[in-house]
C-alpha cells in the first residue's frame, strides 16, 4: 500500500439526500429459518457513489449484491428490507420488481465473452438494449445513438459496431458490455468483478472508464472485487465481508489509518507488495470458513491472533467507530493501537538479497514455437536467457505473450520449432530424442506446480498416493527419500492430509500437495506457472512463502507470472516478454523500479496501487 | 443486460444434500434388479414346476391356484417359465455390457490418450458403424451363420463396441490435457501408468454408463432377436422367445405373453434409472468441490 494520506476526497462525501439503495438487515438462508450464507446485512448507497464490496471467494459478495435487486438464484430464502430509490422491492410483485431492476439497474460481468451472443454483432447487441427499454428508433436514430453510446466507452472505431464478440480483445468486450449496460442509462451499475479476467493494462483502462462514466453521469456504482487494491482505488467506501458477513466499513484511507479489524489487516498484509521485497510472506492462517459454520460467532475468531474465548460465543455486530468507519471486531478499541503496528509492520521493505549467480543450469537459445503449420505466427519468437545456479528467474508477461508455450517448451509438453534448451548441459529441445537414461535425469531435474490447484492433482487418487508415486521417481542420486510425512510437512500440512482425496481439500491446500509432488523428486528447478493466480489472497502469501523456503533449501525457482508484485518477492532476475519476444531483462529490483522499455513502464504502472490517483 | 449468468456456489450445496438419499423410484429400481439377478441365479430352483415339464392334458388355461399366471398352449407353467427364463434373458446382456465395456475402454483410453494409428482407425471404423443398420445386419449375419443365442450376443458386441469406443474416447480427450496428466508426465512416469493408473479411474463414470446403457440395449435387441427365431433356441424359456411363442396365445391366456414382455420392459426401465442415480453418484464423488 502506497502513502494513504495522498487519496483525494471522496466524492460520495458531499452528496446527501435519499439513499439510491439501502438495504438494511439482508439475510439469505437456505431454505426459510435454515442456516444462513450471508446475514445482517447494511448496505447504503448514495447517487453519484461507488461502493465496493470485497472479499475472499466464499464471502458472499455476488450473493448479496444479487439479492439487493431480487435476483438471487432459486432455492435461496432472503429476507430483510430491501430499498431502491426509496421503494421496498421486497413489498413489490415480481413484475414490479422487473421494471425497477430493468429500468434502474443495470449489471456488468466477469467474463464479457460469455455475457455476449457470440453470434450477434456489437451493434445489434447495443440496438436490442436500446430498444428493449421501449425506445422506438428509427435506423439512422439507432445508428446514431450506437456511434454516441460507443463513443462514451472510449469505442471511437466504428466498425467495431459491426464485429461480432469473438473478434474482440477482452478490454474491448468489456467495454461493449458497459456499453451494453449503459444502455438503459440506470441509476445504479453493479460491477461484478469486471476486470478480474483481464490484463493489468487493460484492466486500469477499464476502470477509468468506469470511473469516468460514474462521476459524468452521476450514477451509483456497486462494485464487486476481491482486489483490495482496486477497490481502494476506484470507490468511496467499502464494505469488507468475510464467510458472509460485513465486518469492516469504512472510506480506503481509513483502512489504513485507523484499520479497525484484524481480517482486514490480515488481508491488506497479505498482499504482496509491489513496490518492495517483504522479510516474510505472510497469508493469515487457516483458510475461509463456510458461512454457516460460524453464524453464532465472529466468523474470523478461529483464524484470528486477538480472538478470545468471548469471540465465539455470539456474532458480533458491525459497530461505529467513527461516523464513516464500522468495525465488527468486538475488541477493536482494545486492539487498535496493535492492528497499526501490525500494518506497519509489514510496510518494512526487506534488504533485497543478490545471491552469486554459479553454473548455468538452464540456458534456452534462439527459442521460436509456431503452432501453425505455415509458421504465420509466433507464439514464441526468439528467447534467450540463462538461468544461473542460486538465483530465482521471474518471467513476467501478460496473456498472450507467450509465457505458457515457454514454459511447455521446457517441460517437454510441446516441442519447440527452433532452438535450443540445455538443462544441466542435457539438450532438452527435443525430449523424443532422448533415451531413457537421459530422460530420467531431465525428469529428476526440472519439475512444474501447474497454475489451477482444481485439476493438476487427480481426482481419484489420495494425497498420499500422489506422492508415493511422484517419489517412486526419485532417482538414487537425489538422496534418501523422504516419507510422505516428511513431504507434507515442507509444505506446511499435517500428516493427516495424505488420507484426503484433493476434493476434501482447499485450494491452498492442494497447491500445497502440487508442491509437494515436485519436491519429491528434488529437482535443480522448480517451474512454477502462476502458481498462486487461482488463489485467494489470505493463502496466497501461504503459498509463496512455501516457495520461498523451496528455493532456500537450494531449489531455484523459475518463476512465470503476471503479477509485479509476487515477481517482486519471489526472484532475484527478472526477463519481460511482450508477444512471444523478451523486451527486458535484468535484476528484479532494477527492472521494476526503473523500467527501460516502455512496455515494462506501462505494466508497472498497471499495478493497482490502491489509492485514487491510480486512476486518474 | 441483466440477465444473471452465474449462479454462484450455491447449487452444489443443494445437490450435495440430496445425494444422500435414495429416490424411492430407484430404490424400487434396486429392488427389483436384484430381483431379477436372483432370479437369473435360483430361478430354475424357485420355480414351483419344472419349467419344460409339458402337460397335453392341460393345454392353455388362464391363471389357477396351482398355475398362477396359468399355462402355455404345451400346458407348460408360466410363472416358472419367466423364473427360469431370467437366466437366458439377463445373462446375455450382461455379456453384451461388460465386454463391449472392458474394450471399448482399451481401445477408447489407447485412441483418446496416444492418437496416431489407433485413432484414427479406431474413429474410421466407428464412422462406417454409425451407417450400417445394427439390427439388419445383426438378422443377416445371425441368419446366415444360422442363429443361436451367443452368436447374438457376439455379433451386438461387435456392433456396440465402435461407438462405445468414441465415447470413452471422447472422456479421455476431455481428461488428457489436464494439469495433472502433464505432471505425470513431467515426473516421467510411463504410458502405461499414466493410461491405467490416472486416467481409467476418471473415465470410469462414463464406463458405468456404457455398460448400464449397454446392458439395455443388449436386453432389449435380444429379446428382439430372440421373438424373430434368430437369438434363443426354439423351446427356451427367455422372454423374448416365450414372447414371440405365446403371442397367438392372447385371447386364451395373455399372461403367457404379457408376463415375459412386462418383465423385459420392467428391467429395462428398472436398469436405466439405477444407471442414471450410479452414473451421477459416481461423477459427482470424484468431482465435487467442497
Amino acid at each position: 500500500m502506497t502513502d494513504p494520506t495522498t487519496t483525494a476526497p471522496a466524492p460520495g462525501d458531499q452528496l446527501s439526500g435519499a439513499p439510491l439503495l439501502a438495504v438494511h438487515d439482508l439475510a439469505i438462508t437456505r431454505w426459510p429459518g435454515g442456516p444462513p450464507l450471508v446475514t445482517g446485512l447494511d448496505l447504503e448507497l448514495r447517487r453519484g457513489e461507488t461502493i465496493a464490496l470485497v472479499g475472499e471467494s466464499g464471502a458472499g459478495k455476488s450473493l448479496s449484491a444479487r439479492a439487493a435487486i431480487k435476483l438471487v438464484p432459486a432455492g435461496l430464502h432472503v429476507t430483510g428490507e430491501v430499498r431502491f430509490q426509496g421503494e421496498d422491492l421486497n413489498r413489490m410483485d415480481e413484475e414490479a420488481v422487473r421494471a425497477v431492476r430493468g429500468g434502474g439497474v443495470a449489471m456488468l460481468l466477469q467474463d464479457p465473452f460469455t455475457i455476449l451472443n457470440p453470434l450477434i454483432r456489437t451493434r445489434t447487441h447495443l440496438i436490442e438494449t436500446l430498444r428493449s427499454s421501449g425506445r422506438r428508433l428509427s435506423g439512422a436514430e439507432a445508428a446514431d445513438e450506437v456511434t454516441r453510446r460507443l463513443a462514451e466507452v472510449g469505442i471511437t472505431d466504428a466498425s467495431v459496431g459491426d464485429r461480432y464478440p469473438f473478434e474482440l480483445s477482452g478490454g474491448m468486450r468489456q467495454r461493449v458490455a458497459l456499453a451494453c449496460a449503459l444502455a438503459k442509462d440506470p441509476a445504479l451499475l453493479i460491477a461484478d468483478e469486471p476486470t478480474t479476467a483481464l490484463d493489468a493494462t487493460t484492466q486500469r483502462d477499464v476502470l477509468r472508464l468506469l470511473r469516468s462514466v460514474q462521476q459524468a453521469r452521476g450514477m451509483g456504482v456497486l462494485m464487486i472485487t476481491h482486489d483490495l487494491r482496486v477497490a481502494f482505488s476506484i470507490s468511496d467506501r467499502v464494505y469488507v465481508m468475510y464467510a458472509g458477513g460485513v465486518v469492516e466499513r469504512a472510506r480506503p484511507e481509513d483502512f489504513l489509518a485507523a484499520p479497525a479489524h484484524p481480517y482486514t489487516v490480515g488481508l491488506i498484509r497479505a498482499e504482496p507488495p509491489t513496490g518492495y521485497r517483504r522479510e516474510q510472506l505472510d497469508g493469515i492462517p487457516g483458510q475461509v470458513p463456510a458461512p454457516e459454520t460460524v453464524s453464532h460467532q465472529c466468523a474470523f475468531a478461529d483464524r484470528c491472533s486477538w480472538a478470545t474465548p468471548e469471540c465465539t460465543t455470539a456474532r458480533p455486530p458491525l459497530l461505529a467507530v467513527t461516523d464513516v468507519h464500522a468495525s465488527a471486531c468486538r475488541r477493536r478499541e482494545e486492539i487498535a493501537g496493535e492492528l497499526l503496528a501490525d500494518l506497519h509492520a509489514a510496510w518494512e521493505p526487506a534488504t533485497v538479497p543478490d545471491p552469486p549467480a554459479g553454473e548455468t543450469v538452464l540456458r534456452v537459445a534462439g527459442l521460436r514455437k509456431s503452432y501453425q503449420r505455415d509458421r504465420s505466427t509466433w507464439a514464441v519468437d526468439g528467447i534467450d536467457f540463462t538461468l544461473g545456479s542460486g538465483r530465482n528467474l521471474g518471467i513476467v508477461g501478460e496473456s498472450g505473450s507467450g509465457k505458457t508455450t515457454l514454459a511447455r517448451c521446457l517441460l517437454g509438453l510441446e516441442e519447440p520449432t527452433e532452438g535450443s534448451i540445455e538443462l544441466l548441459g542435457t539438450d532438452v529441445s527435443r525430449y523424443r530424442s532422448l533415451d531413457r537414461e537421459q530422460l530420467r535425469r531431465v525428469r529428476g531435474q526440472l519439475q512444474c506446480v501447474f497454475q489451477d490447484p482444481y485439476s493438476s492433482l487427480n481426482r481419484s487418487h489420495s494425497v498420499g498416493f500422489i506422492l508415493r508415486e511422484a517419489l517412486s521417481r526419485r532417482s538414487p542420486e537425489a538422496g534418501p527419500a523422504p516419507s510422505v510425512e516428511e513431504l507434507l510437512d515442507r509444505v506446511g500440512l499435517a500428516a493427516r492430509y495424505a488420507g484426503r482425496k484433493p476434493v476434501a481439500l482447499s485450494g491452498g491446500q492442494r497447491q500445497r500437495v502440487a508442491i509437494a509432488r515436485a519436491l519429491a523428486i528434488a529437482p535443480k528447478v522448480l517451474l512454477c506457472d502462476e502458481p498462486v493466480a487461482a488463489l485467494d489472497v489470505s493463502v496466497q502469501g501461504q503459498v509463496l512463502q512455501v516457495l520461498r523456503e523451496v528455493s532456500e533449501s537450494g531449489t531455484q525457482l523459475l518463476f512465470i507470472t503476471h503479477d509485479l508484485a509476487v515477481v517482486r518477492q519471489m526472484t532475484d532476475d527478472l526477463v519481460v516478454l511482450e508477444r512471444g519476444k523478451i523486451v527486458e531483462s535484468g535484476r528484479t529490483e532494477a527492472v521494476l523500479d526503473q523500467p527501460s522499455h516502455p512496455y515494462t513502464a506501462r505494466l508497472v504502472g498497471a499495478v493497482p496501487t490502491g489509492d485514487a490517483e491510480w486512476l486518474s | 443486460m441483466s440477465a444473471i449468468a452465474g449462479q454462484d456456489a450455491i447449487g452444489g450445496g443443494t445437490t450435495a444434500r440430496k445425494r444422500r438419499r435414495m429416490p424411492v423410484s430407484v430404490l424400487l429400481a434396486a429392488i427389483f434388479a436384484v430381483l431379477v439377478v436372483g432370479l437369473a441365479i435360483f430361478g430354475p430352483l424357485l420355480a414351483p414346476h419344472d419349467p419344460a415339464a409339458q402337460s397335453l392334458q392341460t393345454g392353455v388355461i388362464g391363471p389357477t391356484s396351482d398355475h398362477l399366471l396359468g399355462t402355455d398352449h404345451l400346458g407348460r407353467d408360466i410363472l416358472s417359465r419367466v423364473m427360469a427364463g431370467a437366466r437366458d434373458a439377463v445373462i446375455g446382456p450382461a455379456i453384451i455390457a461388460i465386454s463391449a465395456t472392458v474394450i471399448s475402454l482399451v481401445f477408447g483410453i489407447i485412441a483418446g490418450y496416444r492418437g496416431g494409428v489407433v485413432e484414427a482407425v479406431v474413429l474410421r471404423v466407428g464412422d462406417l458403424m454409425y451407417a450400417v443398420p445394427a439390427i439388419l445386419v445383426s438378422i443377416v449375419v445371425i441368419g446366415v451363420l444360422g442363429g443361436g443365442y451367443y452368436l447374438a450376443v457376439a455379433v451386438l458386441v461387435l456392433l456396440s463396441v465402435p461407438a462405445d469406443t468414441r465415447v470413452v474416447r471422447a472422456a479421455v480427450l476431455s481428461e488428457r490435457h489436464l494439469p495433472y496428466i502433464e505432471a505425470g508426465q513431467t515426473l516421467g512416469l510411463s504410458r502405461w501408468r499414466i493410461m491405467t493408473v490416472h486416467i481409467l479411474p476418471n473415465v470410469m463414470p462414463t464406463a458405468v454408463a456404457i455398460a448400464l446403457l449397454e446392458f439395455v440395449y443388449g436386453l432389449i435387441t435380444l429379446s428382439s432377436l430372440s421373438f424373430l427365431g434368430l437369438g434363443a433356441e426354439a423351446g427356451s424359456p427367455e422372454w423374448g422367445r416365450m414372447l414371440a411363442d405365446n403371442r397367438t396365445l392372447l385371447a386364451e391366456n395373455p399372461n403367457a405373453a404379457l408376463a415375459p414382455a412386462l418383465l423385459i420392459m420392467a428391467t429395462a426401465a428398472a436398469v436405466m434409472l439405477l444407471g442414471d442415480w450410479i452414473y451421477d453418484r459416481v461423477s459427482e464423488e470424484s468431482t465435487t468441490r467442497d
